[in-house]
């Protein structure tokens, strides 16, 4: 095996949680970590497989999330729920367009390109498609980053909900939509994490291998 | 090549390169050279910062969950919001999921991300707290993507200029606790670094037991 030495290869793993490197006992996926006692995986397990699991569950959970109010404001004994969407489309008819793109970035922006990057990498790995590497994890550290700022609009609608309480004059209800988007994040953020990158140099050095290979038997045969 | 990994050689945690005598220089940060991860960010004095960082979280945070973060006013009638009470109404109206969700990422883990750091940065000094040093980095690494203070206050900024033709929106104290202390939370995020922890329970290993018994702090 030529190329970049791989931890793997040579029985060592590196510890996610304090980066010690581990050596694997004989024949073994696992072990703790003698120093910080976190589990130690060659590779996580079952990472495609979880992480396609909470890829689809957000893709479905965000069609109830995008239908049904997140939200409610009432002045004045009128007002009707709002979804994500006619939020964000009523910021803007008020002239906050920049409170509409940060809202429209945060709630449907991020899950929706969350869902499309994790989705890419995983077909990527598991047909085993070409990929450029480097791409490849850019994709993946914005994936990683971005998820969180998604629960922007559920603390919006947190402070609102305490905040505008004055019976019959304004209030703010919290809708039904709001909870399946609130687990949308979880279950994207989730994804995210169970996604292990070393998978992508793995399929890539397995394709470079076996082109090297056929290669290889051409100019001998 | 089959004896003991030494502290020298590492693996990038991303892509599985194997490195060796990978280390990198006083306040720069090691990358790996095939897929650019930061491996290991060395800044000075790193534990000291985190510990005063981390109590000083600590203290703001008294402040920003009992002071009011902003009062609301529509003629006389008027409400204002604290870190709690939002999730209380969210709990009130059946949100549970919603509301403990809410209660996690903006109090909870926070909290538990400053006491984690602060214990570990002053309990590290100590040989007999090694093992539950190790055991809150752990907890910390497991938690750290919780702690989402940062979008909670671009949630206010948000609620703030998005109520502010309905009605009167005013900025009490607390909001300015707050925004410290999610200052000080995303500094201290940037100045703890595991491994000056690491390599200090590593050093009094190696040193002989009959040295110093007592720890020196941080």
């Amino acid at each position: 095996m030529t190329g970049p030495p791989k931890a793997r290869e040579s029985g060592l793993t590196s510890c996610l949680c304090c980066h010690q490197l581990v050596r694997m006992p004989q024949g073994e996926e696992s072990c703790r970590c003698p120093r910080c006692g976190a589990r130690v995986h060659t590779r996580q397990v079952g990472s495609l497989t979880l992480t396609w699991a909470f890829v689809i569950t957000g893709a479905f959970l965000l069609v109830p999330a995008n239908i049904l109010p997140v939200m409610t404001v009432i002045y004045l004994g009128a007002g009707e729920p709002s979804t994500i969407v006619s939020g964000v489309m009523q910021l803007y008819d008020t002239g906050l367009w920049g409170i509409a793109l940060i809202v429209f970035v945060a709630s449907i922006a991020v899950p929706v390109m969350k869902l499309v990057g994790l989705v890419l990498l995983l077909v990527q790995i598991q047909f085993r498609l070409p990929l450029i590497p480097l791409q490849a994890m850019q994709l993946y550290r914005v994936v990683s980053a971005i998820g969180r700022w998604s629960l922007l609009d559920l603390f919006m609608i947190s402070i609102l909900v305490a905040l505008v309480d004055m019976g019959a004059i304004a209030e703010v209800a919290a809708g039904p939509g709001s909870t399946a988007f609130a687990t949308v994040v979880v279950v994207t953020m989730l994804a995210a994490r169970f996604f292990d990158p070393r998978l992508i140099w793995d399929a890539y050095d397995a394709r470079r291998g076996r082109k090297g290979a056929v290669e290889g038997a051409v100019r001998n045969g | 090549m089959q004896k003991k990994p030494g502290p020298w050689r590492r693996a990038c945690h991303q892509c599985d390169l194997l490195l060796e005598r990978a280390v990198a220089p006083l306040g720069q940060k090691l990358v790996c050279p095939r897929c650019n991860a930061t491996l290991h960010r060395n800044g000075a004095h790193s534990i000291r910062y985190t510990a005063a960082l981390s109590l000083t979280g600590l203290l703001l945070f008294i402040p920003s969950a009992t002071l009011p973060l902003l009062h609301f006013s529509i003629f006389t009638f008027g409400a204002e919001n604290t870190l709690f009470n939002g999730v209380q109404s969210l709990f009130g109206a059946g949100y549970i999921w919603l509301s403990s969700l809410v209660l996690f990422c903006s109090v909870l883990a926070p909290l538990g991300k400053f006491t984690l750091l602060a214990f570990i940065s002053w309990g590290c000094g100590w040989e007999a707290l090694d093992r539950p040093v190790a055991n809150a980095v752990r907890w910390y690494h497991h938690l750290r993507d919780w702690a989402m203070l940062d979008v909670y206050m671009l949630g206010i900024l948000v609620a703030l200029v998005k109520m502010s033709d309905l009605g009167k929106m005013v900025v009490e104290p607390g909001l300015y606790c707050f925004a410290a202390m999610m200052l000080v939370s995303n500094l201290t995020t940037l100045s703890f670094d595991p491994h000056a922890v690491w390599a200090r329970m590593a050093r009094r290993r190696d040193r002989p037991p009959a040295g110093e018994a007592a720890g020196d702090g941080p």
